[in-house]
């Protein structure tokens, strides 16, 4: 049974494949083992597509959807086009696993795609945090970079919006 | 405007213990990071500026132990804040980003500091002040929910809690979970009060130590914070040792 990975950042979303998994074997000790070598981890994962966000405003829009587990459009277009097609009445050979379960719920609701989000699927997780710049051709900093809009911007919004309502309170 | 650490000459900047920290010598010692932002105070807070060999300028800014727990646990001796320059660090409980900024000066233009802040109140102040330093990335939600900021913070090196909740333990067990690398470190600064007002100081410490320890955290020190904050302490220590490491020691 293949396992997939969504993984969202603030440059895009990525999907990955864990391949040969028996190789490290499925338990959790055994995966925080492997995740921190990228020699390793890299063997067992791939990326199988990314998908870069559009502007700013995109990913302010994409990332205020992930926080509060709900699946835009881009989401389910991007997951659509790189992970096989689930056929009616038949049992998918594949898995997605996803970070947060109102997400993965949200996204096995609409796509019919079979989610799953637990301690392993954290831990995969986690080395694709630590290792992700190696996975995506982004230059040095690139990835801090859209970080450092991204929250600026989901920030700000969320400042500007309840900040009044304190001061409404204050007066 | 004016006081004791004005007047150019007479002080002198050395080096802390503590890569990236600095001591003011002038008629009393005083803390300093080296200013990201040359010219601007983040909280009024005083700046020195000294003069190089070569005529060039360096200015520092005062670091007052009494607004920063960071700060009084590095006065109170500890043996490493594991914040050093270049280091990614998330801080929890960022408040207005006092003890921050200067954290943004030690890590300097190589590191990152991911600040998270619940309140909008203080979070305004640490929006405003993350605009001049871009190693600050700001982050207004609630550290309890770290899945609501994964998009926004990368693996980290060392995470740095001050949330002052009675559940502290487990939120920073959790935002491990996500962000802090194996064999990484983290500082958590305890008010006894706000776990429990009814146990001596000292048993409430070792009680959140004895959790920590429950959630792969290896406490390696603990210091008090006093005289700078009463019945506060600050633990130290490392996160999933790797057991080969371990074995080595």
């Amino acid at each position: 049974m293949a396992l997939y990975l969504l993984y969202e950042s603030a440059p895009g979303y990525a999907v990955f494949l864990a391949n040969g998994l028996d190789e490290i074997g499925q338990n959790t000790e055994a995966v925080r083992n492997s995740v921190t070598d990228i020699n390793r981890f890299g063997k067992v994962m791939k990326l199988a597509g990314f998908s870069p966000f559009k502007s700013s405003q995109d990913a302010l829009t994409q990332c205020n959807s992930v926080s509060e587990g709900l699946m835009t459009d881009e989401l389910r277009n991007f997951l659509e086009l790189t992970l096989p097609k689930v056929k009616e009445g038949k049992k998918p050979k594949f898995s997605l696993g996803v970070a947060e379960p109102k997400l993965g719920s949200h996204i096995h609701e609409v796509t019919k795609f079979p989610c799953q989000s637990n301690e392993f699927v954290l831990e995969l997780l986690r080395g694709v945090r630590l290792h992700f710049d190696r996975f995506i051709d982004l230059k040095a900093g690139d990835l801090e970079k859209a970080q450092l809009g991204l929250g600026h911007s989901y920030s700000r919004a969320k400042v500007k919006f309840n900040v009044n309502r304190v001061d409404n309170m204050v007066i | 405007g004016g006081g004791g650490m004005r007047g150019g000459s007479k002080v002198v900047v050395e080096p802390h213990r503590h890569e990236g920290v600095f001591v003011a010598k002038g008629k009393e010692d005083a803390l300093v990071t080296k200013n990201m932002v040359p010219g601007e105070a983040v909280y009024n807070e005083k700046r020195v500026s000294v003069q190089n060999e070569d005529g060039s300028k360096v200015e520092y800014r005062v670091w007052n132990p009494f607004r920063s727990k960071l700060a009084a646990a590095i006065l109170g001796g500890v043996d490493d804040i594991w914040i050093k320059p270049g280091a990614r660090v998330l801080y929890l409980g960022a408040a207005s980003g006092t003890t921050v900024s200067h954290v943004s000066d030690i890590v300097g233009p190589d590191g990152v500091v991911y600040a998270v802040e619940f309140s909008h109140r203080s979070g305004r102040d640490l929006v405003n002040m993350a605009k001049k330093r871009t190693n600050v990335i700001p982050i207004i939600e609630d550290a309890r929910h770290p899945a609501k900021y994964r998009m926004l913070v990368g693996m980290v090196d060392v995470i740095f809690s001050d949330v002052a909740q009675p559940d502290q333990a487990r939120i920073l067990a959790l935002n491990a979970s996500y962000f802090l690398k194996a064999g990484g470190h983290f500082m958590i600064s305890i008010k006894a009060n706000c776990i429990d007002s009814t146990a001596p100081a000292e048993a409430v410490f070792a009680q959140e130590v004895k959790k920590l320890q429950a959630e792969q955290f290896k406490p390696m020190e603990q210091v008090t914070l006093e005289p700078f904050e009463r019945d506060h302490a600050c633990v130290v220590g490392a996160y999933r040792v790797p057991k080969k490491q371990k074995a080595a020691q």
